[in-house]
């Protein structure tokens, strides 16, 4: 448990001793002091309840329409995340189906392949595995970027302003190239171009970017009238150039003064130049396997392949940078705008770095133009020091602390910069892709630790994450998913985290009792029916009490409340009110086994049932059926004691039936001994008496004596 | 198979929704939804129209909403599309009868029962005549109560009280005078109102022998056949009840004495309805002798068509619980869904 980890210089889970600045709630209980207590406490959340209690004098001595107190919850509000709850929610979610589907895997592989787990054929299925896992969990932090172009595709927009990516979804992207995306690592660099492209516009903070660079200049671009004047225009595409995002470059050419109609006539050797710098840059040799269509540059797949056409593509540039049409241009701007692009294709330095904003940026653009084989994590750890002392990072970004983890190897680093940035949820998940491919990372993260209670780090962030899960009615059902995959403590908190669930509804309860379906809880299943039979008994529900405890198979509480119902039978089994106790009786069913005593009531209700046919004046027939009920619900032992003399007084009519006796001798001298041993227990201390007249035992008796008389004579 | 050509389209709520339903068009371009849900951030519960633009893909957007008190654990509509109205009842024992706008698809207005001596604790299913002119309401507390809806507002009439000793899930009309409830044990009631004092008759809770006892959740009954009713529970159990052959119900799904059917699935089966689009594979054999197909939908998030003596059909496998459907009564090839998991799926068969 978190809790265990005292010293903060230990923890796993970094905090920031920094205190912000306080934030006020204010209150509005409506009610007027003073205030005799104030109890405060967390509810489910992030919300607390805060209990105002007023003192019992104060509270009866003012007007009638104020309480004796008021419950409120309160609210803290989140961080401000960028993901609001119900989106949070929505993650959770989906992400469950992915999770389970990777651990059944995870289990089916281990029971299959106990012997050769560190094989190589294991690791590499193993591998694919949690690259589908990662792609599909990818999927659900965001649509992936569509590259549709349209039809009628405006020439001024630059840069398309699509679903804004979230931060979430840019670092788990970020981890999968490193950890997971096995085939990427040939071209790791070209890897990292993509991603940037993908998400530069997330690294704005108080710095701008080359994607905020860009937005600008499109907002511009409408206005401008001689684009190739501004200054704007000129780094925008440099700075574009530089990160590889070669389409905007070509595009952003192309609305080039010189290429109007009108113009072309006059500036014939500055448009061969645009053209000629527009036709190097749309044939950029890029050491990656592909691009996606209509992308400008040339793929080479191979080391000697692409160091070939590089020297190639080079050699014509040198070419264009010495040529005499330079000296023929005379438009300033454009000669100098050309000229710098030209410097960033041949990889001056300071070029790259003027023409850069963030440190990632300057980096990618050292991948593209000066180092292209940067594969090993050391050599870009080194490039992205390097970065950092010329473009130095602002404390807010997330992406440094992510990033320096991944490339110093250091697998606890990421996951605190996971956790304190990201949350729970995002640890939770990416530990899956940490030790998809890394042994060691692996040990670290599943060595079982004694300062954390004898779990691993592993189960520890799903035990948190569970904990989060678990605070929010929505959400608490899929805890058990994380749960269930902890193997130390997984399943005593899923036993605690179902019991402390409400159980007054019945559809809640049965959603719960399928979890511990699920999961074989058996114990807990027939804990939950126990606790919700006494909670309807209790509240007057008698059926549903006795269904539920029937359900969990409680006998010694179903012979207790059938006491209590003997009570009420006694009482208001009256023929009008028979009707409302049927519906329970039928519900008891006539298995013994299951109804505790309580199938007495079963038999009572057949006798009392014919007892009726017989006043309704049916035939003998139906007195003799009365008899037999009769003599059995004599003969059963679970017969309650105080209901033998209110039975044979409500048989008088039977006892003394008119036309033949209905019982042989040896019946009627069972209902003696009864008879007899009912005077005997009255004499006791503790006997309940019934509501009968007094006579009601003389009469009885006299009854059985006549009709032992007639037998005995027949 | 027919799977294929499902469209199903989802709709993320970021609200829980405890039912849903159609309600009779009222215009010809869009079609309304009546969907119950649960606001978690906010802790509001409410009765939301919403209105399905039928373009492909479809939308969803939110018309109107209303608060109620507490969560809604039953809503019906009216089939009256000049004016339609929609009946939900709560788990704090509060029926509301909501009049809707036949144009703007919005909630005009509310008419409320609020008295414990209406019910006292959770309503667990109401029914409205189709006509909605009178209602239903069953509870937990064991009361059966009959709701007139006048012009003036709504007069109710306890028809039976068992006091708690019988706990009632489920209620539908079977004809203007005559109802079934459903409730635990798997027991199903019949009652008439011109009989009043107790059901007329009744199917006892422990026929199901052998397999464990549950409870009946929702029942319903074709308008063409009332003599039979169809009730779906715990335990993967749908059974038919027939009032011609009262002691032994047909099982369509479930553990029961006939050894040979199976169980579509152990989970609990949460609502049922007749599926008049399903035809029948055989049409001899869909003669007066066998059961409708009936839509049933699942906690284990299974959606499904059973058909007596057939293997089950699988609209929708979803890795959630379905908690509530409900099928176009105009349209019947369209079907809606409530999610566990916070979302509204619309299903359109070929």
């Amino acid at each position: 448990m978190p809790s265990l980890v005292s010293d903060p210089g230990e923890s796993l889970v970094p905090f920031s001793p920094q205190v912000g600045d306080p934030v006020v709630y204010p209150l509005h209980h409506g009610l007027k002091p003073p205030f005799a207590r104030l109890s405060i406490s967390w509810s489910r959340g992030n919300s607390l309840r805060v209990a105002f209690f007023k003192t019992p004098a104060a509270a009866s001595a003012s007007s009638d329409d104020e309480t004796g107190g008021k419950v409120l919850e309160v609210k803290l509000a989140e961080g401000g995340g960028e993901i609001d709850e119900a989106q949070r929610r929505r993650i959770a979610y989906e992400s469950v189906p992915v999770f389970a589907h990777l651990q059944m895997r995870r289990n089916s592989a281990d029971s299959l392949s106990r012997m050769s787990y560190g094989s190589s054929s294991y690791r590499a299925e193993w591998w694919q595995h949690v690259m589908e896992y990662s792609k599909h969990i990818s999927s659900i932090l965001g649509a992936p970027k569509t590259s549709s172009s349209s039809v009628v595709e405006d020439p001024k927009t630059v840069v398309k302003l699509e679903e804004e990516p979230t931060c979430l979804k840019a670092a788990w992207d970020l981890m999968e190239i490193f950890y997971v995306d096995k085939q990427a690592r040939a071209w790791l660099p070209e890897r990292l171009v993509d991603w940037l492209a993908d998400y530069d516009g997330l690294l704005s903070g108080p710095d701008s970017t080359i994607h905020s660079k860009l937005l600008s200049l499109q907002k511009e671009l409408v206005n401008l009238q001689v684009i190739e004047d501004e200054l704007k225009y000129w780094e925008a595409m440099s700075s574009a150039l530089a990160v590889g995002w070669l389409d905007i470059v070509v595009k952003l050419l192309r609305l080039h003064g010189s290429y109007k109609l009108d113009q072309l006539g006059n500036r014939e050797t500055e448009n061969g130049l645009v053209e000629a710098v527009a036709v190097l840059v749309s044939t950029m040799p890029r050491m990656r396997p592909g691009l996606a269509a209509q992308k400008p540059g040339r793929c080479y797949g191979t080391k000697p392949d692409f160091f070939k056409a590089w020297e190639k593509w080079r050699g014509q540039m040198a070419k264009l940078d010495c040529s005499a049409f330079w000296v023929q241009c005379g438009h300033r701007p454009t000669r100098e705008g050309l000229r710098n692009l030209l410097q960033v294709m041949l990889g001056n330095t300071s070029s790259l770095a003027s023409a850069t904003c963030h440190w990632l940026e300057l980096c990618i653009s050292h991948f593209l133009y000066v180092r292209h084989f940067t594969t090993s994590l050391e050599a870009i750890h080194s490039l992205a020091q390097k970065c950092m002392q010329l473009k130095p990072p602002s404390d807010s970004q997330w992406l440094t602390g992510l990033m320096f983890g991944i490339l110093e190897e250091n697998t606890e680093v990421v996951l605190a910069e996971c956790s304190r940035v990201f949350g729970p949820w995002m640890v939770t998940h990416a530990i899956e892709l940490l030790t998809a491919d890394n042994v060691q990372a692996d040990f670290l993260l599943h060595e079982e630790r004694y300062n954390l209670g004898g779990i691993s780090i592993e189960e520890l962030h799903r035990i948190v994450y569970a904990q989060v899960l678990s605070s929010h009615a929505l959400t608490w059902p899929i805890a058990p998913v994380y749960l269930a995959s902890c193997p130390k403590q997984g399943f005593g908190l899923l036993e605690i985290l179902l019991y402390r669930q409400p159980v007054q509804h019945d559809k809640t309860l049965l959603k719960n009792l399928e979890i511990c379906r699920l999961y074989e809880l058996d114990n807990i299943s027939s804990c939950l029916k126990k606790i919700t039979g006494m909670h309807h008994w209790k509240h007057g529900k008698k059926g549903s009490g006795v269904f539920w405890l029937q359900q969990a198979q409680d006998d010694v509480r179903l012979n207790r409340i059938a006491q209590q119902l003997f009570e009420f039978v006694g009482k208001s089994v009256s023929d009008d009110s028979f009707k409302q106790w049927e519906g329970l009786i039928e519900l008891l069913g006539s298995e013994a086994s299951t109804a505790g005593g309580l199938e007495f009531l079963h038999k009572y209700k057949d006798f009392k049932k014919s007892l009726q046919k017989v006043q309704d004046g049916k035939a003998s027939d139906a007195a003799r059926q009365a008899i037999e009920y009769l003599i059995q619900l004599m003969k059963s032992p679970s017969t309650p004691e105080r209901f033998w003399l209110p039975l044979l007084h409500d048989s008088l009519n039977l006892l003394n039936w008119r036309e033949r006796p209905l019982m042989n001798v040896s019946e009627t001298n069972l209902l003696l001994s009864k008879l007899q041993e009912l005077s005997l227990a009255r004499l006791r201390p503790g006997f309940c008496d019934s509501h009968l007249p007094p006579q009601a035992l003389s009469s009885v008796r006299l009854a059985l004596a006549t009709n032992l008389g007639r037998a005995i004579l027949e | 198979m027919a799977e294929a050509y499902i469209q199903i389209h989802k709709f993320p709520q970021s609200k829980s929704i405890n039912a849903v339903r159609f309600l009779p068009p009222l215009s010809a371009f869009d079609r309304p939804i009546v969907a119950a849900v649960h606001d978690p951030d906010a802790d509001v519960f409410s009765v939301e129209i919403h209105a399905l633009e039928p373009q492909n893909p479809p939308n969803l957007h939110l018309q109107s909403s209303w608060p109620t008190p507490s969560r809604i654990s039953s809503l019906r509509v009216s089939q009256t599309p000049q004016k339609p109205i929609i009946a939900a009842s709560t788990l704090g024992g509060t029926l509301h009868l909501f009049s809707a706008h036949p144009v703007e698809a919005s909630i005009e207005s509310e008419v409320l029962l609020a008295d414990r001596s209406f019910h006292s604790g959770p309503i667990s299913g109401i029914d409205l005549q189709g006509t909605g002119t009178e209602l239903v309401s069953v509870g937990e507390d064991g009361r059966v109560n009959l709701v007139r809806v006048g012009e003036s507002g709504l007069s109710s009439n306890r028809f039976f009280d068992s006091r708690g000793l019988v706990s009632y899930k489920a209620a539908r009309w079977a004809s203007p005078s005559e109802f079934a409830t459903g409730g635990l044990g798997f027991s199903l009631q019949w009652w008439d109102q011109r009989k009043p004092g107790g059901p007329v008759s009744q199917l006892k809770g422990d026929w199901a022998r052998g397999g464990k006892s549950g409870m009946v959740h929702s029942i319903d009954i074709h308008p063409s056949r009332k003599h039979v009713c169809m009730a779906g529970g715990s335990s993967g159990t749908v059974f038919a009840w027939d009032l011609r052959w009262q002691q032994q119900p047909v099982l369509l799904s479930g553990a029961g004495p006939d050894e040979t059917i199976q169980p579509l699935s152990v989970s609990e089966v949460w609502e049922v309805q007749y599926d008049s689009y399903i035809q029948s594979s055989n049409p001899v054999s869909a003669a007066s002798a066998k059961i409708l197909p009936v839509m049933v939908c699942l906690e284990d998030g299974i959606l499904a068509v059973l058909k007596q003596g057939e293997e089950p059909l699988e609209l929708l496998a979803e890795p959630c619980a379905i908690n509530c459907f409900d099928i176009d009564q105009q349209n019947p090839s369209d079907v809606i869904c409530g999610l566990e998991w916070e979302a509204i799926a619309i299903l359109k068969r070929p």
